[in-house]
Parts: structure tokens; sequence; C-alpha cells
């Protein structure tokens, strides 16, 4: 293709102002790629933070208090959803742990281990003691142990909502990472759940699920409202409590589009300025070309190609530039607790390479006009 | 083919809408193939204007022009260029090389936009260079050129395509006598070994002196049209609408063989 060809040629012979075009463009998708997969991973890390370790779908009794019937008809609805990944029923209640004058209110969830565990990963987040939930063994958070000097072994007497008490032993102790729920919640086995709730076998107090995409909990909870199985009962979703949590991400979601459009803005006016100037300069060889018979719009080709080529060098550059400052960031983070781990997000680094590339061939366009409409007779007459 | 390359008749153009110049008025005249022709006149006197109507580089104001039997005064931009690459050569005083191009690729350039068959390209552009001794400068850049070597560039790129005409402006107004002369010789050569017609804008007269036939322009006017008994025309085609009145000797070049 002749276009293509000259397209190359001119970029060729003029090396620093195409390295300082396609540079340009680099640093332009260069953040955008860092930008958007800071964003995105840190909103990952903000919602798996929040509601990665508790069911994102909650079944329970349209009433408070009553309990819901885990009957298998239950469990098929549920297990047919392919968005989720994990049901776990639970007992749990409201109890308050007293010794020697202090109390501390507590919400205490009562479930099998291997099943509590796939959502609140209780085996992997102990930070003393054994995970073990038999009989009179209670799991308690990092932040209540320190406050009343527990220990795995120590007595942990519990005031049952009927009023009665019963003396546990605490088993071990775990980190949520979250000083709420270190000092608020603690873990029993099932059966001790039950006769406190006095529950039959089959009765739990909500039976919660987790999901493959977290966002797709609006979808599952509808679905799963209208199942006959679930008549009678209440279905909720994390996004439905998380409201503020939910407008946090969307406003960074919208400052950061904002941000990565008025880079491309930049970008283009950035490359469009120089294509014309290209342009202009190359007015007398297009004209040369046009007097030998090369047709208009053969030559406006020459700049989208020239365009084309930067935008794809340019754009190339700008991945490797956003995922190096990615690796930068990541390796900072590795002695840093408080950051993040950005995760490079591939969709949205490939639709940045792209948008880069045709953000370039849309700011040819005006050079590419310019050219087309060239008359030879302008450049031969007044050479 | 018709003999008739080109048919001018009361041809003109004026330009300005609110203050109107008159460049060329009412000019008359037919070209045939193998002519070799030259325009003279005073600067200014519209020879270039007519030179570019011709060369369809500039649309006329008036008149009618025919190039190959085709009416072309009112065709649309690409008609007129795709004619030109196939039909017309240029050759300008100040060469119009590109600059960012080898010698060798300024030759190919009419041939590839004429979309040539990659067979024919090469072999073509490097008999043109050939013939105007460039073969060793065929990979040098077009700006690294002396003014000579670029108008013999220029002369091998106009013949790329194998032009029924050649229309040149001043092609030797920058040259040294030797450079005008070898260039003239070159002209000469073409014009009776490919059967190239020649239309060679000048305001040198013992240049003109060295064509078939001069048009002599003044005022935006065709003075006058007379023939010129060239003694070296070896097919005869040299037009006589007036009579010899003057010979020039050229050594003819020997060795040359041209491609179909």
């Amino acid at each position: 293709m002749l276009s293509l060809s000259i397209a190359t040629r001119f970029l060729r012979k003029s090396p620093v102002q195409s390295i300082l075009i396609a540079a340009g463009i680099a640093v332009g998708i260069g953040v955008q790629v860092f930008l958007g997969s800071l964003i995105i991973s840190l909103q990952s890390s903000l919602v798996q933070q929040t509601i990665g370790h508790s069911p994102q779908v909650v079944v329970a009794a349209a009433s408070d208090g009553r309990p819901v019937a885990y009957t298998a008809a239950l469990r098929r609805v549920l297990t047919a959803q392919p968005q989720i990944t994990t049901v776990v029923p639970q007992r749990s209640f409201s109890a308050i742990y007293r010794s020697g004058g202090v109390s501390a209110p507590l919400q205490v969830v009562g479930g099998d281990l291997a099943r509590l565990d796939t959502i609140y990963d209780l085996s992997g987040r102990l930070s003393a003691g054994s995970a073990r939930l038999g009989p009179g063994a209670i799991l308690i958070g990092k932040d209540l142990a320190a406050r009343y000097g527990l220990a795995p072994g120590s007595r942990f007497p519990l005031v049952l909502p009927d009023g009665t008490t019963t003396d546990l032993t605490v088993a071990g102790v775990f980190d949520f990472g979250s000083t709420a729920a270190n000092a608020g919640t603690a873990f029993v086995g099932s059966s001790l759940a039950a006769s406190v709730l006095r529950y039959g076998p089959d009765q739990y107090s909500s039976i919660g699920a987790q999901l493959h995409s977290v966002f797709a909990s609006k979808t599952v909870a509808a679905s799963l409202a209208a199942a006959p199985a679930l008549h009678g009962l209440k279905v909720s979703e994390w996004q439905a409590q998380n409201a503020d949590l939910l407008s946090a991400l969307k406003s960074q979601s919208a400052s950061s589009y904002m941000i990565q459009f008025f880079v491309l803005v930049a970008v283009a006016l950035g490359i469009a300025s120089t294509l014309a100037i290209s342009a202009v300069q190359k007015t007398r060889q297009v004209g040369i070309l046009k007097a030998m018979g090369m047709r208009d719009g053969e030559t406006g080709r020459i700049f989208l190609w020239q365009a084309l080529l930067l935008g794809l060098a340019g754009a190339a550059a700008g991945v490797a530039v956003g995922l190096g400052l990615i690796g930068v960031f990541t390796l900072v983070g590795r002695h840093n607790a408080a950051l993040f781990p950005i995760h490079p997000q591939v969709s949205f680094t490939l639709l940045s390479f792209l948008v880069g590339v045709l953000v370039a061939a849309a700011s040819s366009l005006i050079s590419a006009r310019r050219t087309s409409r060239l008359d030879p007779i302008e450049v031969i007459q007044n050479a | 083919m018709p003999d008739r390359l080109l048919e001018v008749s009361g041809l003109g153009k004026t330009y300005g809408d609110v203050v109107r110049t008159v460049a060329l008025q009412d000019v008359t005249f037919d070209l045939q193939r193998g002519e070799f022709v030259s325009v003279i006149g005073q600067s200014g006197s519209g020879k270039s204007t007519l030179l570019n109507l011709i060369g369809l580089l500039d649309t006329p104001t008036a008149g009618r022009i025919a190039l190959a039997g085709e009416d072309v005064t009112a065709a649309s931009r690409g008609r007129r260029g795709a004619l030109r690459n196939e039909l017309i050569g240029f050759v300008f005083q100040f060469h119009h090389l590109l600059p960012e191009f080898s010698v060798l690729d300024n030759v190919l350039m009419p041939g590839r936009i004429a979309g040539l068959r990659a067979s024919l390209l090469l072999p073509r552009a490097e008999e043109a260079l050939g013939l105007l001794g460039l073969e060793e400068l065929r990979d040098k850049s077009a700006n690294d050129l002396s003014g000579g070597q670029k108008q013999r560039v220029a002369i091998a790129r106009a013949l790329m395509n194998r032009p029924a005409l050649i229309l040149a402006d001043e092609p030797t107004g920058n040259l040294d006598s030797e450079n005008t002369k070898a260039v003239y010789e070159l002209f000469r050569r073409f014009n009776r070994e490919l059967g190239t017609a020649f239309v060679i804008v000048t305001h040198d007269r013992s240049v003109a002196q060295q064509t078939d036939r001069i048009l002599e322009v003044q005022d935006g006017r065709l003075l006058q049209d007379v023939a010129n008994g060239y003694l070296g025309a070896a097919d005869g085609s040299a037009a006589g609408t007036a009579s010899a009145s003057s010979a020039a000797t050229i050594s003819p070049v020997s060795g040359m063989s041209l491609m179909p």
C-alpha cells in the first residue's frame, strides 16, 4: 500500500517528532492503564474487605426471630443457582460475655466449622488456639480476647437470650482484620446454637450464600425471591445494605472516568496538533504526489497511517509503561501494609490500547482532510 | 491511436473574482504525438499558466482542452489526476523531488501511483536511471544531489510511466550551460526514440531554437505558432505550420535499448 509506505517513510525521516508523539500517547495510555487498574483493584479490594468474608445473599424468615426450615427443596433451589459458590446455614443469636463485673455484647454465630470456613475462613484466620467448634467451645475475636485478657483455654461465661448463663471455653482466637468484627462476633458449634435457640435439626436463623461475582447479588436475590420454595421467606443481599459503600464506589468510578477522559482528550489534542504541523510541513510533498496523479483519498490516508502507526507504537509503549507503574506500585506495596495490591486488568488494558489507537486515528482526521483538499497547483505555483 | 494528442481551443484563465487578472486568453493550438515544442515568452506572459492548464494541474476559466481524444475541460480532480499519471510526465524548474526518498524511490513513485505490477516497476525505473546515467546514485537521498543530478532524476521520474507527453517548465532554469545542454540532448533523444511529445516552457530563445515548433505567448495570448526546421527529427513528425528557420545539431546517444 503506497500511502502506508509513504507514511512510514515520513515518520522515519522525522524521528524526533515521531518519538515525541509516540511518547505522548505512551504517557497518556500508561496513565490510563495504571489508573484504571488501580481503581478497579482498589474497588475490588474494598469490596473484598467489606463483604468478602460474609454472606452476600441471605435467606431468612420473613419475621424476625422465626427459624428458616432448611428443606431439601430450599437446598436444591440454592445449589441450582450457578452464581452461588457456597451455602452456609447458620444459627445466630445475641448474647453477653459477663465476667467479674465486666460485660460485652456479642453476636454469636453457630454452624459447622467446615461450612463456616467457606465464608469466614475461621481456620485460616486463627491467631491463637485451634479451630474447634465442639460442645462447650467458642471461637472469639482478637480484640475481645485482648480487652479481657482471654486466651485459648480461658473460661468464657456467656449470658444467653433467656437470661441463663452457660460456661464455655475459648478454643481459639481469630483475626478478621476489623476491630468491630474482632470485638463483637463469636462462633459456636451448630448444636449448641440449636439448643440455645430451641431449634429443630433443620431449623436455622438464616441461610447465607456467597457468589462468584459479588455484584450479581441483586439478580440472584431477585431470582431466589421468585422461587416457590422460598415462599414466605425474606431474601436480602449486600448491595441493598451497603448503599453508602456502593455510592462511594460509583463516585470513585465516575472521577476515574473523568480523569481518563481528560487524559485521552489531552492525548488526542497533542497528536492532532503535531500531525497538523506535520501535514503543513509535508504540503509540498503532498502537492508533488498529487501532481503525479496520486488520488486525494490516498494522500489523506498517508496521515491516517501515520497516526495509526504512532498510535500502535505509542499505545503499546503506554501499556508497557502502565504495567511498569503497576509493578513499581506492587513492589512498594510489599513493604507497606497500608497499600493494597494492584492487579493488571487484562481487558481494561486491551481496551486502553484500542482506545489509544482509535484516538490517534481520529486525531489524524483534520490533517487527512486538509491534505485531501490540497490542490497540487497551489504547491507547483508557489514553488 | 489518433495522432492528435492535445487539442486546445479558446483556452483562457482568469484569476480572482473581484479584482480579475487575465493570465491567459483565447489560446488555440493542437499538439501531435511525438512533437517537440517549446513555449516562449516573457516572465508573466502566461506560459506557465498554459503549461499548468494543459498539464491538467489547473482548470481553465474559458475554452476547451482535449487530451488523447478525451475532453478534460471539466474533468473531475480524480480523473485529471489519473490522466496526469498515465499520460503526462512533469519536469519542473525546482525538480520537486521528494526529499524523504532515495533517487530510485523518486523514480519509482509515478509507477507505484499507477499501480504498475512489481515485475515491471523495478526494471523500468532501473532503465530510466540507466538512460540518465544515474545508476550509481540510485540509493542516494534525493537531498544529497547537485542541481543537475536532481534535474536528471526528475526527468527519469517523468519517463517512468512512459507518458505520451512530457511538460517541462523552465527545466534548465537553475542549471549551468553544460547541464542545460545535457538535459536538452536527453529530451531530444527520448522524443526521437520513445516518440514522447515534449512541451518545454522557456524564456531562453536559444533553447527554443532547438525545438521543432515554437509557441510564443505574450500578455496571455498566443502571439505566434511557428515550425522550426529541426534537422534531427528522426520520425519527421515535426509540425510544419510555418517555415523552417533554424537548425541545431545534437550528437545522437548510442547504446540505448528501450524496454517495450
